[in-house]
Parts: structure tokens; C-alpha cells; sequence
């Protein structure tokens, strides 16, 4: 058996997924963001690094993304377990002498970040696509889906519409969030112009009766 | 777990017919008062058991083979009953149930009032399933408190006992912080609107004399609050009762309890089971 690479052609979802843009996310914070269907807590360590694990903790199903973080550990807002990097749980504050046992571990995915772009993927394969020097803008959520945007924007990674540079974050329930990036060099006016665009873009989708 | 008795309001709010309408288990019911007692019906108007006990109204869906249970502590003279109005939680009331029953969260989640860090040991304690009341009970649970109750003043190492008299209902004892030979008296009701979805009615038994009604109502709700802010991000919202979804530890050995006994009474309303 060979490996077949998967192409966007063959109608897989694609690989890596943009969640946040990296300003949004500052250091020691975590937040939930959804990925392909599944809820991740996304956070960020006080180093500025970063992990999305699935947004429920091991011990009573307490959502991740609501913890709080100090240094690079995730404490859990319920008992306060602590987690490191990897998701391996290292302290469990009701035994303090006690040395958790290694099996306790929260499932991750593979996240990466570049220019200013913080991607998520379940498999890690690949790389996540190269946006080169687009300027991160803002992110927006619409109340439309993923698909019925893609038949109105196209289908690229990156969709240039209207002066922006589009990526797409498909959520449940008929609903995406845009990540908008601009050409390099805009000043601070180029980029309130770029953003009020955005924004009327939202109106448009939300109101056009042919994207449903 | 038809035939459990369940809370469905306070005793002193039940209007005159054609009264007020409520969800038990997903079925519409309607409270009211009529030649000055408190009865109940279901959605086709046939009569439901009703109850009164603790300041709050309690029926059913199918025929309780008991009263309901008894709180002895209740009746000993100079205490005041505090009914804590009600918190309504998007949860199973199962995890509400477990919630309460659990001590480990106290320093995370009512910081600085129940618990704080460094704080954070939870001591062994003793469980045991009482066969003859059939009753789920924790003892000489201990835990060191900043502020253990309103009339509580500095830090102190209070101790719990814990019971669980029906799927939906549990009752603690504490150290009394103004009465060191007495227990305090804090009880959970909790209505189950549907599997996902419950009314909490808290309500207290104490000896304190200086605390103003409105302060110690005030105190529990807060408390309740901020339970509330976990109870509605936990997944699944259904209790697992299974071994192997969730990881218990030791200080955890309560709600393993209280897990199995549902299980073998089959109580699985607002629970998860393997198959599912
Ligand atoms: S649920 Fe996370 S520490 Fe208990
Ligand atoms: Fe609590």
C-alpha cells in the first residue's frame, strides 16, 4: 500500500485550520476555538508558546479553555489540575504529594504559528499554507457557513475579495469566522478603511438572500 | 426514578388556582393552592403526590414508595430555617448533585471563601453506602476554610459529612462555626427541568442569630453562582456513569459513590451510559 496525498480536488477538509490571529491570543491566556466540528482549548504559555488540546479535561469534563495559565502549565478551573506543554498532567492540587500518573493526558492537535497566523491541525501532516507578507487585519464571525461562503468566494486557501485577503474557519451551525489579512505597509487609516470594509462585507453576506 | 420525589418550588410561592406551571422531567406540571393546600397535576390534569418539607414542595411522576426523607438535625429547637430562593443551571442534575458533593474545587472556584491556595489537600475520608436508609454517606471529610460561613470569622479547618438521600437531593454537615458542638445544616434540592437543565433550591437549617435573612440568602446565592459558571461548561453535560470516561482520584471517592448507587438503582435520568 502506498500513502495517497490527499488534494483538495478529492473533496477532503483541508489540513490545517486558522483559528486565531496571533495578536488575539496574548501570552498566558487560553481561549476555545473550534476546528473541523471538534472544540479545542487554544492557549498560550507565558513563553509564548503554544498548544490546542480538546477542550475538556480528563478528570470531570471541565472545559480547558476556561482555565488559567501560569508559566507554560494550564490549571483547570474546576480542581485546578495542572497540565504541562504536552498535555501531560502534573499536578493534581486535592493530593499535592502525589506524582500524577502519566496516563493522564489531554489528546492535542498540532498547532503552529506564522505570520501572525496561529493554525490547528488533528494529523500535523504538512505544513500549513504561506500566506507571505499579507499583514494580519482582524477576525469576524458571519452568520453564514463555510460552504455557502466558498460557493460565493471561491474555493482558494487565501480568497481575495473586495481588497482583503480572506482565510475561512468553518463553525457548527451555519456560522464562519472570517480572517481577514491586507497588503503590507497599510498606515493606520489604509487599515480602518480595510476593516469597515470587512465589516460591510459581513452585512452583505448576512443579507444577500443567495448566500443561505 | 419516577417514583423519587422531586423538588418543584418553594412552599411560600405557590399561587391559588389555576397556580403555576412547572417541568419535571420534561413533562409539564402545574402547582397552585386550593382550600389551603398545596397540590399538583400533570399536563392531562391527573393529581401527582404532593409534599411539603424544608419550605419546599415536593412531587412526583410516578408513586413514591417513601416519605420523604428525614432531616432530625432540622427539628432540634434555636435553629432557623433559610430557604436560598433558587439558581437555575443549564446542567444535568446529576452533575449539580456532584457538584455539591465535592470539596477539591472549593480553593479554585470560591476562592478566598471556601478555599484557597495553598490550601488545596483533600484529606482521606470515609464512604460508605448505608443499606438500611439507602443512603449515600461521606464522612469526616476535612478542609481548611478562609471564610466558612457568614457568621465565620478568620480561617479554620471545618469538618463535612455528606449524605445523599435521593438521586436529585443532598444534605451536608458542617462545623458550626458559632455553635462548636452543633452541625450546620446545607441542603441541595434540585428540580430537573429536563435531562440538561435543573433548578437548584438551596436551603439551610443554622444556628446564627446575628446574620440578617437577606445576608445569609445573598451568601448562598453567591456561592451557587459561581458553582453555576462550572457546572454549565462541563462535558458532556450528561453524568457519566461508567468507569473510564472521567478519572477519578481519592478525594473524588464521594461522587465514585454516588455514581455507583445511581447505577444500581438505575436513577439515569441526566446520565450518560456506556452505550450511548
Ligand atoms: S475537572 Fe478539571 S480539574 Fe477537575
Ligand atoms: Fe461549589
Amino acid at each position: 500500500m502506498t500513502d495517497t496525498p490527499r488534494t483538495p480536488s478529492q473533496g477532503t477538509p483541508p489540513q490545517w485550520t486558522p483559528v486565531a490571529l496571533s495578536r488575539d491570543l496574548a501570552p498566558a491566556t487560553a481561549i476555545p476555538v473550534i476546528a473541523e466540528g471538534t472544540e479545542l482549548a487554544l492557549w498560550r504559555g507565558r513563553s509564548g508558546r503554544l498548544a490546542a488540546w480538546h477542550d475538556r479535561c480528563p478528570h470531570r469534563g471541565m472545559r480547558l479553555s476556561q482555565g488559567f495559565v501560569r508559566d507554560d502549565m494550564l490549571s483547570c478551573l474546576y480542581h485546578g489540575w495542572r497540565y504541562d506543554l504536552e498535555g501531560q498532567c502534573r499536578k493534581i492540587p486535592a493530593h499535592p504529594e502525589l506524582e500524577p500518573n502519566k496516563a493522564i493526558c489531554v489528546p492535542a492537535w498540532s498547532v503552529t504559528e506564522a505570520t501572525g497566523i496561529i493554525w490547528v491541525s488533528e494529523t500535523g501532516s504538512g505544513a500549513p499554507p504561506d500566506t507571505g507578507a499579507l499583514a494580519p487585519l482582524r477576525s469576524l464571525t458571519v452568520e453564514r457557513s463555510e460552504d455557502a461562503l466558498r460557493d460565493h468566494l471561491g474555493d482558494g486557501v487565501v480568497i481575495e475579495f473586495d481588497g482583503l485577503h480572506l482565510l475561512l474557519q468553518g463553525l457548527p451551525q451555519g456560522r464562519c469566522v472570517l480572517h481577514a489579512l491586507t497588503g503590507p505597509g497599510l498606515d493606520a487609516a489604509g487599515q480602518r478603511a480595510a476593516s469597515h470594509r470587512l465589516e460591510a462585507l459581513r452585512t452583505r453576506f448576512e443579507d444577500s438572500e443567495d448566500i443561505a | 426514578m419516577k417514583d423519587c420525589w422531586f423538588p418543584v418550588g418553594a412552599a411560600d410561592d405557590i399561587p391559588s388556582a389555576p397556580g403555576r406551571e412547572t417541568l419535571l422531567m420534561g413533562e409539564p406540571i402545574r402547582l397552585f393552592r386550593k382550600a389551603g393546600q398545596i397540590q399538583a397535576c400533570d399536563a392531562e390534569g391527573r393529581d401527582l403526590p404532593v409534599t411539603v418539607a424544608y419550605d419546599h414542595v415536593w412531587t412526583s411522576l410516578g408513586t413514591p414508595s417513601q416519605p420523604i426523607f428525614a432531616i432530625p438535625e432540622a427539628e432540634e429547637p434555636g435553629r432557623r430555617f433559610v430557604p436560598c430562593g433558587h439558581v437555575r443551571v443549564a446542567c444535568s442534575p446529576l452533575r449539580a448533585v456532584e457538584n455539591f458533593l465535592d470539596i477539591a474545587h472549593f480553593p479554585f472556584v470560591h476562592t478566598d471563601i471556601l478555599g484557597a491556595e495553598p490550601h488545596t489537600e483533600v484529606y482521606r475520608y470515609e464512604v460508605k453506602i448505608r443499606e438500611e436508609e439507602d443512603e449515600v454517606w461521606a464522612t469526616k471529610v476535612r478542609f481548611y476554610q478562609p471564610q466558612a460561613a457568614k457568621a465565620a470569622e478568620g480561617g479554620q479547618e471545618i469538618e463535612y459529612m455528606y449524605r445523599v438521600p435521593l438521586p436529585t437531593a443532598s444534605v451536608l454537615y458542617k462545623t458550626c462555626p458559632s455553635k462548636p458542638e452543633a452541625w450546620d445544616v446545607i441542603a441541595i434540592f434540585v428540580q430537573p427541568l429536563t435531562e440538561t437543565t435543573c433548578v437548584a433550591w438551596p436551603w439551610m437549617a443554622l444556628y446564627d442569630d446575628t446574620s440578617s435573612q437577606a445576608d445569609l440568602v445573598g451568601f448562598q446565592q453567591m456561592i451557587f453562582l459561581q458553582d453555576r459558571a462550572i457546572l454549565e461548561n462541563q462535558v458532556p453535560a450528561l453524568l457519566p456513569l461508567d468507569p473510564g470516561k472521567e478519572i477519578p482520584t481519592r478525594a473524588d471517592m464521594t461522587s465514585i459513590a454516588y455514581r455507583r448507587w445511581l447505577k444500581s438503582h438505575d436513577y439515569t435520568y441526566g446520565a450518560q451510559l456506556e452505550a450511548q
